[in-house]
């Protein structure tokens, strides 16, 4: 609640004004009523984190109502500047489960039933995405008879991608945050602390040191800090890695891929070392991976499209003979917790996924990512950062060294 | 033998709302303020019947009998005259109605759950009025 009064408070967001930004795209778009699904949209809306499969209906005047799973609802109520009375629980209870209970409300809010419903429906590879299902779409098309249901995701997909500076800012501090977790991942490597210690105890040791700086999420559904080690890091084609209980080797490469969320905005930053004695040949890979992730912070700014960016990374990867080793893909979607897959609007050649001549305009934030990997020498790496696109260059946010380092 | 009041007649309204302000203190009531329209479905009659409550820091203000249109209330509970008649009697619990779907409730259940305990005190003052269903 903080942040939304005080705007001069760094994370501050017009949440207001974004319900009237949506509400002036409904009446364009002849919608009486929106009706949200998607974790991201109710991220961006209510600022707040809605964990349960939950709803939110946008009028074409006035404030947004979430309605979530009864557990939680006070606690969203809380956080969200909506507040109690804009914060619906539901349960199976006569008129109180979601389906009866948001069809209500929504009838109300029609003329004697008739109008135009938005609904978010679609694909992802993101699993906790929240598209309506097949049957909640089917109850609520019974429920709406005498009303239309049209697909209008869009709507908040435009208004969400450029972002403003309190969600840059918001990016920034989790940003910081995960470079806190980085050091001390590296503190513990060092000077044979690697021995012994397993993936999941790294993943670990990352998360408390993020947390005692306020992180509130190690967001990503991968597993949570996501960390590989040896053969692990170079899985073919391969950009997931839950954390394992595998035992950190001499010789080996260690892939750290960390996560941290402040007030909903993500950091995401994955970080390598080798760890000693290592080999000329795995020196060789590490300062492969090195030039391309500079490079490729060098190339991203506005006007560039993915596959201008992919084509100038690939041609440069192919002469210097590595191209057989990466993934030709630069980056991921990022925005509020629960957008986290492709970049910009649905309107590629492929529905749904990321367009490859979308062409990035200032104050847009991504991932910028790459997946370097050699399978038959059991070697990896990855490079994952959330950057901010200005006119003339990118502004990566986690600060932490671009090295890969060898831990003795 | 005690005189019997017929469910949801004025008389029956009249011994209500006196108990109600007898048996039920503001600081039982939890000084709430709030309303609640039960609306009765397939009464003996064959008509719709309501029962309306009105609470203002935890005094109760208004207790309606009809079978018109029932006033604007911050919960609308909805369900046949003979689950109600069951509830008032203590046979069936509200909380069971409401998960057997039995009643439907209409309004924030965040809120509703806060009044569960008070709602519940309210039918067991209703439960000893002697009552003819």
């Amino acid at each position: 609640m903080g942040s939304l009064l005080d705007r001069d408070d760094p994370y501050f967001i017009d949440f207001p004004q974004r319900v009237k930004d949506i509400q002036a795209e409904m009446a364009k778009e002849n919608i009486d009523v929106y009706l949200g699904s998607r974790l991201r949209t109710l991220s961006w809306i209510t600022d707040a984190f809605c964990p349960w499969r939950s709803f939110i209906v946008i009028p074409s005047e006035g404030l947004p109502t979430v309605f979530t799973f009864v557990i939680d609802a006070a606690r969203i109520a809380d956080d969200s500047w909506l507040g109690e009375d804009h914060v619906y629980g539901f349960a199976p209870m006569g008129g109180q489960d979601q389906i009866e209970q948001i069809a209500d409300f929504v009838l109300d809010l029609l003329n004697n039933g008739k109008g135009r419903i938005g609904v978010e429906s679609g694909m992802s590879n993101y699993l906790t995405e929240g598209w309506l299902t097949y049957y909640e779409y089917s109850q609520f098309e019974a429920a709406f008879s005498n009303a239309e249901l049209v697909n209008a995701h869009t709507i908040i997909d435009k208004l969400a991608l450029i972002k403003d500076q309190g969600t840059i800012n918001r990016f920034r501090e989790a940003s910081r945050i995960v470079d806190v977790g980085h050091q001390a991942v590296k503190d513990a490597l060092q000077n044979g602390g690697y021995k012994g210690m397993t993936e999941t105890e790294i993943a670990g040791l990352a998360a408390y040191a993020m947390r005692k700086q306020g992180s509130e999420f190690e967001w990503s559904f991968t597993g949570g800090n996501e960390i590989a080690s040896g053969y692990r890091t170079g899985y073919m084609g391969g950009a997931c890695t839950p954390a394992s209980r595998r035992k950190i080797q001499a010789g080996e490469p260690l892939m750290v891929d960390i996560h941290a969320m402040f007030k909903l905005g993500l950091g995401d930053h994955a970080h390598n070392y080798l760890i000693g004695p290592a080999n000329d040949r795995q020196r060789r890979h590490a300062d492969n991976f090195i030039d391309i992730v500079k490079l490729t912070l060098e190339t991203y700014r506005a006007g560039i499209t993915p596959s201008k960016l992919a084509e100038q990374m690939m041609d440069f990867a192919d002469e210097r003979g590595f191209s057989d080793y990466m993934v030709p893909g630069f980056e991921h979607g990022i925005g509020f917790m629960g957008d986290e897959w492709r970049i910009g609007l649905n309107d590629g050649p492929f529905p749904y996924w990321t367009n490859p001549d979308h062409v990035y305009r200032k104050n847009e934030v991504l991932i910028c990512a790459m997946q370097y990997a050699c399978q038959e020498e059991g070697i990896g790496f990855r490079y994952e950062n959330p950057i901010v696109i200005h006119e003339d260059h990118c502004e990566p946010l986690s600060k932490f060294p671009l090295a890969i380092e060898e831990i003795t | 033998m005690a005189e019997k009041f017929q469910y949801l007649s004025p008389e029956w309204r009249d011994e209500a709302e006196r108990r109600l302000k007898a048996e039920l203190s503001p600081e039982r009531m939890n000084h709430i303020t709030s309303s609640m329209s039960n609306i009765y479905l397939n009464c003996p009659e064959g008509k719709k019947r309501f029962l309306f409550f009105k609470f203002d820091n935890g005094e109760l203000s208004e207790l309606l009998v009809g079978d018109a249109e029932p006033p604007e209330a911050e919960f609308r509970i909805t369900g046949d005259y003979d689950v109600f008649a069951r509830i008032t009697r203590c046979e069936l619990g509200s909380q069971k109605a409401l998960m057997t779907r039995k009643l439907k409730l209409k309004g924030n259940m965040i809120k509703a759950l806060k009044l569960a305990s008070v709602a519940d005190r309210l039918n067991k003052v209703l439960s000893g009025i002697p009552t003819e269903f």
